[in-house]
């Protein structure tokens, strides 16, 4: 069961936090939906490790983001989190544009991650296959086309709705909004902010996941992630669009575990 | 009251079918429609219409800025008025463009609008939009979380380089500049009045109403759809203490004018349904880019919002009967016109209106007809409203004697 509390540093910068289960520390970052309530992955992901999940600058409050102008600030204002939290060569894992942080906080300070998750990347770019602009999408569209698989859409939705109350349409397009312009201050117009030359700082055993049918970040990016990060070990998940955490737990959620206990 | 004619410059020879078979008339509409011949021919011809609106009596000549528009052939302002500072004499140049955040250095700004009030001796009006999202962050790339901060940011880069006589540093967030020193100098001092056009942000309210800027309402949507944006800046003004001066406001609305009810019909049901079908068909994906409305002004248009979805339909169907009585379009004989536009200007209390006299792919010579009935028997029974206020919006210090062009065979 995840708890949600909130941590002030030093520098005044209040963090939410969730956290819960015990075992080796495992630092996610979410992707573009935030934590939903009652998030499946976080709890299948907390049997066998204690989650650290902090909410990304602006998902709470967009006040965040007036002093974060670049992925390089950003990546300090995590780096400021893991510090308070003592946490270091411990294991990362990010979905999406959590994905993309969880990247550069291991390429900036490469003693933070023993072990990198990626989940369908954010990050890099290659013209060969951009895929679709995520920003360029009336926010009552958007999940519709992050998501492959209706059925599992809907049961997140469904759970949420058990844990939080009815679904406000309203206030989930204002949430949705909220989410991508956080992202945005850091890939717009193209989500490349130099990863790709700082790959080669990462240190930690990487294993990359992407959705075969993720019409955002197409599979093929793996082979633009490998070529930075020496060993990377990436697989292809059948059935599942950009939010593959979600739309196959078991699998992903398998697939992390047995790597993160080799 | 002050008229002022507004010129879109839209591309006039969509294809017929141009709906069904594009996605979008802004930002990523291929410009292989574009025939550079036709460009030709309708640059020309627009430029015309604006000179002659001077002619026949308009207070201003309006310009505005688009990017990747194929109804919107302005992608420099700039570039237009000084044309028409040559050709004119005496219409203001109302440039309702630039976006100031889109130049590097915001200083371009300040030096070309600096050249056009010396062109045109004293005769510019500064435009300042935000700009459209279309404009801004899809077809020049910036980031919607950042571009009203930018904006305001560049706004006072540029006034301040106007008003200041020395070269001085400016340490901003987004430009940051050793020497400050702008060539030339605006005739206007300290600097040509401000204009800024809006669409219903609150933000934008308040940033007028703190600095007197003008706040001009631009909606394609008439006035009775325009007047709840025209109360929220009248409430901003009301809640700020400042006095009800009209001229603080001006709005744009579509002119059909003719004998009657049946020729402006005949006459402009056509290029209205040109405009409104093809010049419309936005993409919705670009209409609100995450981070372009704030949170708090979103949630106060949800409704709207989800609305909009719709409305696109709606709007690209629309027959002239509609158009009407929606107000869209003030449209009948000069008479009529007359007494919507004096509901219009009560209702509103708008002290600048901004016509469009031609839209979509209205011919020149229909153009001219409409602009001139509306300046012969319009404009003279409605001049004469809100004269127990001063417009301080309005250039100051236009020079008296003006350069004139030399007669070419002078020089043989």
């Amino acid at each position: 069961m995840l708890n949600a509390e909130t941590i002030r540093l030093k520098n005044g910068r209040a963090w939410q936090v969730y956290g819960g289960g015990s075992g080796p520390a495992l630092f996610w970052l979410h992707g573009i939906n935030g934590i939903p309530a009652g998030d499946p992955v976080l709890a299948a992901l907390e049997r066998k490790h204690r989650i650290v999940a902090p909410v990304a600058p602006g998902f709470n409050d967009l006040a965040e983001l007036d002093e974060l102008g670049n992925i390089h600030e950003l990546t300090l204002d995590y780096d400021d989190l893991l510090d308070h939290l003592g946490l270091e060569g411990i294991a990362i894992v990010g979905h999406s544009f959590g994905a993309m942080i969880a990247a550069e906080i291991a390429a900036h300070f490469p003693r933070r991650a023993k072990q990198l998750v990626l989940l369908a990347p954010v990050g890099l770019w290659n013209e060969a296959y951009p895929g679709r602009d995520v920003f360029a999408e009336p926010f009552t569209e958007v999940e519709s086309f992050l998501w492959h698989d209706k059925a599992a859409r809907e049961a997140l939705q469904a759970r949420r709705s058990n844990e939080a109350g009815p679904d406000d349409l309203a206030e989930r397009i204002v949430a949705v909004a909220q989410s991508l312009t956080a992202v945005t201050k850091f890939v717009w117009p193209i989500p490349d902010r130099g990863l790709r030359k700082r790959l080669p700082r990462v240190s930690a055993k990487t294993l990359a996941l992407f959705g075969a049918e993720d019409n955002f970040i197409s599979p093929r990016y793996a082979e633009d992630f490998a070529r930075g990060l020496r060993g990377l070990q990436t697989a292809v998940i059948k059935g599942a669009g950009h939010m593959l955490p979600y739309e196959r737990t078991d699998e992903v959620v398998g697939l992390i575990e047995r790597f993160l206990a080799a | 009251m002050k008229f002022h004619w507004f010129h879109l410059m839209p591309y006039p020879e969509l294809p017929e079918d141009f709906k069904e078979s594009h996605r979008s008339v802004w930002v990523d509409v291929p410009s292989s429609l574009f025939d550079p011949k036709v460009g030709h021919r309708a640059y020309n011809e627009y430029l015309d219409e604006l000179e002659y609106a001077e002619s026949v009596g308009f207070d201003g000549i309006c310009v505005n800025e688009h990017h990747q528009n194929a109804y919107g052939l302005m992608p420099s302002p700039n570039l237009i008025a000084a044309a028409l500072a040559r050709r004119t004499s005496r219409a203001k140049l109302v440039v309702m463009g630039n976006s100031v955040a889109l130049y590097d250095p915001p200083t371009r700004v300040a030096e070309e609008m600096a050249m056009l009030d010396c062109l045109s001796g004293g005769r510019l009006v500064a435009g300042f939009p935000v700009g459209t999202p279309m404009d801004t962050v899809y077809a020049y790339g910036k980031s919607p979380a950042t571009l009203r901060d930018k904006y305001y940011e560049g706004v006072k880069l540029v006034l301040r380089a106007w008003a200041e006589p020395e070269p001085f540093a400016f340490n901003g967030k987004y430009t940051q500049l050793r020497y400050v020193n702008v060539w030339p100098r605006p005739i206007q001092k300290p600097h040509p009045p401000v204009w800024i056009p809006g669409g219903g942000s609150v933000e934008t309210w308040d940033w007028c109403v703190d600095n007197d800027f003008l706040y001009a309402n631009l909606s394609y949507f008439g006035y009775i759809a325009g007047q709840k944006v025209n109360d929220g800046f009248w409430a901003t003004v009301d809640k700020k203490g400042k006095d009800r001066n009209p001229y603080r406001c001006g709005f744009l609305q579509f002119i059909a004018c003719a004998e009657n009810d049946a020729e402006a019909e005949r006459l402009y049901s056509g290029p209205a349904s040109y405009f409104y079908s093809r010049c419309l068909h936005v993409y919705p994906g670009f209409g609100n880019p995450p981070g372009y409305t704030s949170i708090p002004t979103m949630r106060a248009g949800i409704e709207g919002m989800i609305a909009r979805a719709t409305r696109r339909q709606d709007v690209e169907n629309l027959t002239w009967k509609e158009m009407i009585s929606r107000g869209y379009i003030v449209a009948g004989s000069p008479d009529s016109i007359v007494q919507q536009l004096e509901t219009l200007a009560n209702n509103m209390h708008v002290g600048h209106l901004m016509v469009l006299c031609q839209y979509g792919n209205m011919s020149k010579e229909v153009t001219m007809y409409n602009t001139t009935r509306f300046a012969k028997e319009v404009i003279p029974k409605l001049r004469n409203k809100f004269s127990e206020y001063e417009d301080k919006w309005w250039p100051t210090g236009t020079l008296e004697h003006m350069a004139e062009p030399a007669p070419l065979t002078a020089l043989a």
